[in-house]
């Protein structure tokens, strides 16, 4: 899948060249950047296509027989084993190891890996790189379900439960044996107790019943629902709360994951002293409870004694200027030869206070591989760097329709007016056949995104087809204004705008845009705002700080907000940015999104019986089967399209942690990798494959 | 003299109250709270947070509770000298902070000594030589000081060091070097890195200082008294030093109130450009992540710098202006 090479053209690139570098100058502050463009971009038009590479990675070994025998492992920990530190190798690797085919060859051990990060809120930076904790995970195609954490799995027939089988002899980084009691205590005293975890949560739930998890023996756990949920299998793949693996799911005041060190983390729970003994803990550390203690000492960046799975563990924790991560001497993985994996000895993550600083140091080459806060509009300067710096560059393009996304809210009544222009079916998507997305493209994503509606890539299996990426979504203005006229909208003032319909002047919608996100939402608002006039609409861009943003939305505030889709090409395990379903993050309406998650309790019913539609077809679909789930989100892609409550832009680009920076000195490499919150990029890679060569 | 001490003192303790009230009032003001960033943050990084959970954590952080609430919670911590625990860093707000107060102070003392150690020489010599062909020059050249934006002139040195000198790009520290413990390299190598931000912090007050120090100068050397020191056959060097230049440091001694807190704070907009790790990157963070404990905390550091550096500079400028002196007695 995804390897269907982008459809490449540099249309009409110099009439674009001087807008081009006026939007990079006010995307980025670094002076030069601008200035290089107009040059640099002309050669980069040419061999961005060719930055786009094969998709290629490392594959897993499953079958026993071809399994290695003996094990070798990194000079650092041969020098402990010496030492008496620690048990050797054949000791520390699991019985049934996680054996993993690298994807150019053997690689050697040793070296740092140098990258960056902006402070304790880019957790995500260094979760996507150790996140094999998982219970199972995508191969490198992100479409094919593989063990992880988990030997293996069975659904039953019923879809009612999943069992799972741990890998015998499987080890916590401190040594203490991997068992199935580390699953119980987590469902037990975790996850069902109140003070942590206040309410069950969906991912756990089939329907509006909570699972539950039993233990059968030491190496096989059970999840069990009272109604069929065959999606859980993809919930334990993805990246969701009770498959993504502990270092992700409990980390930053979080409680999920599905298990944790029994062993270590007792000593924080009350149930286990007493409440006095772990508040009197908490309060020696300066915290001012027990619970936010415990949700600090299982968060595997902050906390170096904290016992894990992953590849590699904190040594110097994320709150401090620099992110140091080293080798877990018990990691379940190794090469076909037997090598304990990973490769690189250490990861080191330095702070940048900036974006800009960021940037300028992968350019001057500082970092090994960095894929994240890499912008795509400073392709050229990358690009014009490469030999000096001693890098390459990889443009990954993401799955998801679109990176800027104009959403509707389907539930506003603030202005009557408005609401029910956005409520009108004809004014969406004459407002979306009023915009030159080629334009935007050559614009804001270097020429290298692709043109069209919220669907995902063609190539996935939830895919409507190709013609949904096109319908509604191609620029128009003719028809746009046909539509405009008929739907009542035909008075114009002076300047060509046109006039509301309660004699209250022109009708303006108001564009919210979210400052700091991975691609310049603002000044894409503003190209699209002139765009309209040819439409006769007048748009007002309005920019905010991004928490300022959601609690705008949250209250119901907004007309039209600007956000990417990510996530939502894997519709199921993160329909949030497709569907208002989840009052956290309802971009097409947060009184919709409470009704659905309260079954009606509460919130407003949507209006549109189209909307109702696409809502019961999603609630629908965790209880069928793989194909029919396919099947029931073409459904609700095609619904979602026609109605452009959502209007797509420009995606199935590299704009969000798609432009990779890699030194050449490193091996294993793939030239291209998926791009994807469910396969954690860079981590369907394997980095613990990833090597220096000499 | 010591009632006058004594009152300057309460005074000084009202205002540093005002000032934390204040700090906690303003922080509170924008919508939204620590926990809404973080859901914000959160979705921004493709992850979950459920309404419920929201809830609880605003429990467990006493968000919840009405504004005077949290408020008298925190200042319950500050009299104990603990400021609480910094909501997004996961660590004690003093800790958070003493990473970086003395390397900010390292970056705003060397700044400081640099503005100094260029404005007063050039400041006496243009006043002096008003009209030559240096002032000119270094009038020129303050001038253009002043108008450029620091931060401007940060990017483009920054750039212009990446680009024609291959140097390490922002930050105090070499790579190799910035995990490793306190040794001589370690010191020399932040020495090698001290003078672009100290160049780019100072060069804007030094321009400043120039055309006060030549103002104030000009209008001294003019007064009778120059006139009548020089026609008695003092030294030109004693003429000018010894006097002249000693009432114009007056507005010197008079800006070091606010000398106090730049040093704790740097100039927040360089230090993020430059990617230093001092305080300044840290106040604005917090104040994104309305993380109110770490923001206050910050806030109220600067309120008693400056109340401190004021009285620092009334002290001072007893000392140099013996007209206040005298006033002082009467």
């Amino acid at each position: 899948m995804a390897t269907k090479p982008q459809k490449w053209s540099r249309r009409e690139f110099l009439r674009d060249a001087a807008l081009t570098a006026g939007a990079v100058g006010a995307a980025s502050a670094l002076p030069g950047l601008a200035g290089v463009g107009g040059t640099a971009r002309a050669q980069e038009a040419k061999i961005g296509a060719q930055l786009i590479g094969k998709l290629e990675g490392p594959e897993l070994i499953l079958d026993a027989a071809k399994w290695p025998k003996k094990f070798a492992e990194a000079p650092m920990l041969a020098d402990l084993v010496k030492q008496g530190k620690l048990p050797p190798v054949e000791k520390r690797v699991p019985d049934e190891p996680m054996v993993v085919k690298p994807l150019h060859g053997i690689g050697r051990y040793g070296g740092t890996w140098r990258r960056g990060f902006t402070g304790p809120g880019d957790g995500e930076n260094g979760n996507r790189i150790v996140s094999t904790d998982k219970i199972l995970f995508w191969d490198y195609t992100g479409t094919k379900i593989m063990p992880c954490v988990a030997r293996e799995w069975k659904q039953s027939d019923d879809g009612k439960s999943v069992t799972i089988s741990l890998r015998k002899g499987q080890k916590w980084s401190d040594g203490t044996p991997f068992t199935a009691n580390d699953f119980v205590f987590w469902h037990e005293e975790v996850y069902l107790n109140k003070d942590l975890q206040p309410t069950p949560h969906p991912d756990f739930m089939a329907g509006t019943k909570s699972g539950s998890l039993r233990k059968i023996d030491d190496a096989t756990v059970i999840f069990e629902f009272q109604d069929p949920n065959f999606l859980f299998v993809d919930i334990l793949a993805g990246s969701t709360a009770i498959g993504g693996g502990q270092a992700t799911q409990s980390m930053d005041k979080r409680s999920m994951g599905a298990y944790m060190p029994a062993h270590y983390v007792k000593q924080f729970l009350p149930k286990f002293s007493s409440k006095d003994e772990v508040d009197r803990k908490a309060k020696a550390a300066g915290f001012d409870g027990w619970v936010s203690y415990i949700k600090s000492r299982w968060d595997w960046r902050l906390n170096p004694d904290l016992p894990v799975l992953t590849p590699w563990k904190t040594v110097s924790p994320i709150n401090t200027p620099t992110w140091v991560l080293e080798r877990n001497p018990f990691y379940m993985g190794v090469d076909t030869q037997g090598n304990q994996l990973p490769y690189i000895d250490r990861i080191s993550m330095t702070l940048a206070e900036n974006l800009e600083v960021l940037n300028l140091r992968a350019i001057a080459g500082q970092y090994d591989l960095q894929e994240r806060h890499t912008g795509l509009a400073k392709l050229p300067v990358f690009l014009e760097n490469r030999a000096k710096g001693g890098y390459d560059v990889r443009l990954d393009p993401a799955l998801n329709g679109s990176d800027a996304t104009l959403q509707t809210n389907q539930a506003y009544e603030a202005d009557p007016e408005v609401a029910r222009w956005l409520h009108t079916r004809d004014f969406r998507r004459a407002l979306a056949m009023g915009i030159d997305r080629d334009q935007l493209n050559e614009t804001f994503w270097v020429g290298v995104g692709t043109a069209g509606s919220v669907a995902p890539a063609e190539t996935l299996p939830y895919s409507p087809g190709p013609e949904w990426r096109k319908k509604w979504s191609t620029l128009d203005v003719k028809q746009a204004n046909a539509l405009l006229d008929k739907a009542g909208l035909d008075k114009k003032d002076g300047e060509g705008y046109r006039l509301r319909t309660d004699g209250k002047g022109r009708l303006r919608l108001e564009l919210q845009t979210s400052a700091g996100a991975f691609v310049p939402h603002t000044q894409i608002a503003e190209m699209i705002k002139e765009q309209w006039k040819k439409i006769g609409i007048q748009g007002d861009v309005k920019e905010m700080e991004r928490s300022l943003f959601f609690t705008r939305i949250a209250s119901n505030e907004h007309q039209i907000a600007l956000w990417a889709n990510d996530g939502s090409e894997v519709l199921y395990l993160f329909p949030r940015h497709a569907l208002p379903l989840d009052p956290v993050e309802a971009l097409l309406g947060t009184p919709i999104a409470r009704w659905y998650a309260s079954n009606g309790a509460q919130g407003k019913a949507p209006k549109d019986p189209q909307m109702v539609k696409a809502l019961d077809l999603f609630r629908s679909a965790a209880g069928k089967k793989t194909q029919e789930r396919y099947k029931v989100a073409q459904e609700i892609w095609k619904i979602l399209v026609d109605e452009q409550y959502s209007i797509g832009t420009v995606g199935l680009s590299p704009a969000t942690m798609g432009v990779r920076i890699v030194s050449n000195k490193l091996g294993n490499i793939p030239s291209r990798q998926t791009n994807a919150q469910h396969a954690r990029t860079p981590c369907s890679s394997h980095p613990a494959t990833f090597y220096y060569k000499a | 003299m010591l009632a006058y001490l004594g009152r300057r003192l309460i005074l000084a303790v009202l205002t540093v109250w005002a000032v934390s009230v204040l700090s906690f009032v303003v922080i509170q003001l924008p919508p939204g709270d620590y926990i809404s960033s973080y859901i914000a943050q959160m979705s921004a990084s493709g992850s979950f947070v459920s309404a419920q959970e929201a809830e609880a954590l605003r429990q467990q952080y006493g968000l919840d509770k009405p504004v005077y609430v949290q408020y008298l919670r925190w200042m319950r911590l500050v009299v104990q000298g603990k400021f609480g625990m910094a909501l997004e860093w996961g660590r004690p707000v003093s800790e958070v902070i003493g990473d970086r107060l003395w390397l900010t102070m390292v970056v705003s003392v060397a700044a400081i000594i640099l503005t100094w150690a260029l404005a007063l020489p050039i400041g006496i010599y243009s006043a002096v030589r008003q009209y030559s062909v240096g002032d000119y020059v270094a009038t020129f050249i303050g001038f253009i000081g002043l108008a450029v934006p620091s931060f401007m002139l940060a990017l483009v040195l920054m750039y212009a060091g990446f680009k024609l000198f291959n140097m390490n790009v922002g930050g105090l520290f070499s790579d190799e070097l910035a995990q490793a413990p306190w040794s001589w390299a370690k010191a020399w190598d932040l020495i090698k890195h001290l003078p672009l931000p100290a160049v780019i912090l100072g060069l804007a007050g030094t321009a400043q200082l120039i055309r006060i120090m030549r103002a104030n100068l000009l209008d001294e050397l003019r007064k009778p008294y120059v006139v009548s020191a020089r026609a008695r056959g003092l030294s030109e060097r004693r003429v000018i030093l010894k006097y002249p230049v000693r009432v114009a440091l007056n507005p010197f001694a008079s800006t070091v109130g606010y000398l106090l807190p730049y040093v704790v704070s740097g100039s927040i907009i360089v230090s993020l450009v430059l990617s230093l790790p001092t305080v300044g990157p840290l106040l604005l963070r917090a104040l994104i992540a309305q993380d109110m404990f770490l923001a206050g905390t910050i806030v109220l550091l600067l309120g008693v710098m400056t109340v401190v550096g004021t009285f620092v500079s009334d002290l001072l400028l007893l000392w140099i202006d013996p007209r206040i002196r005298l006033e002082g007695r009467k």
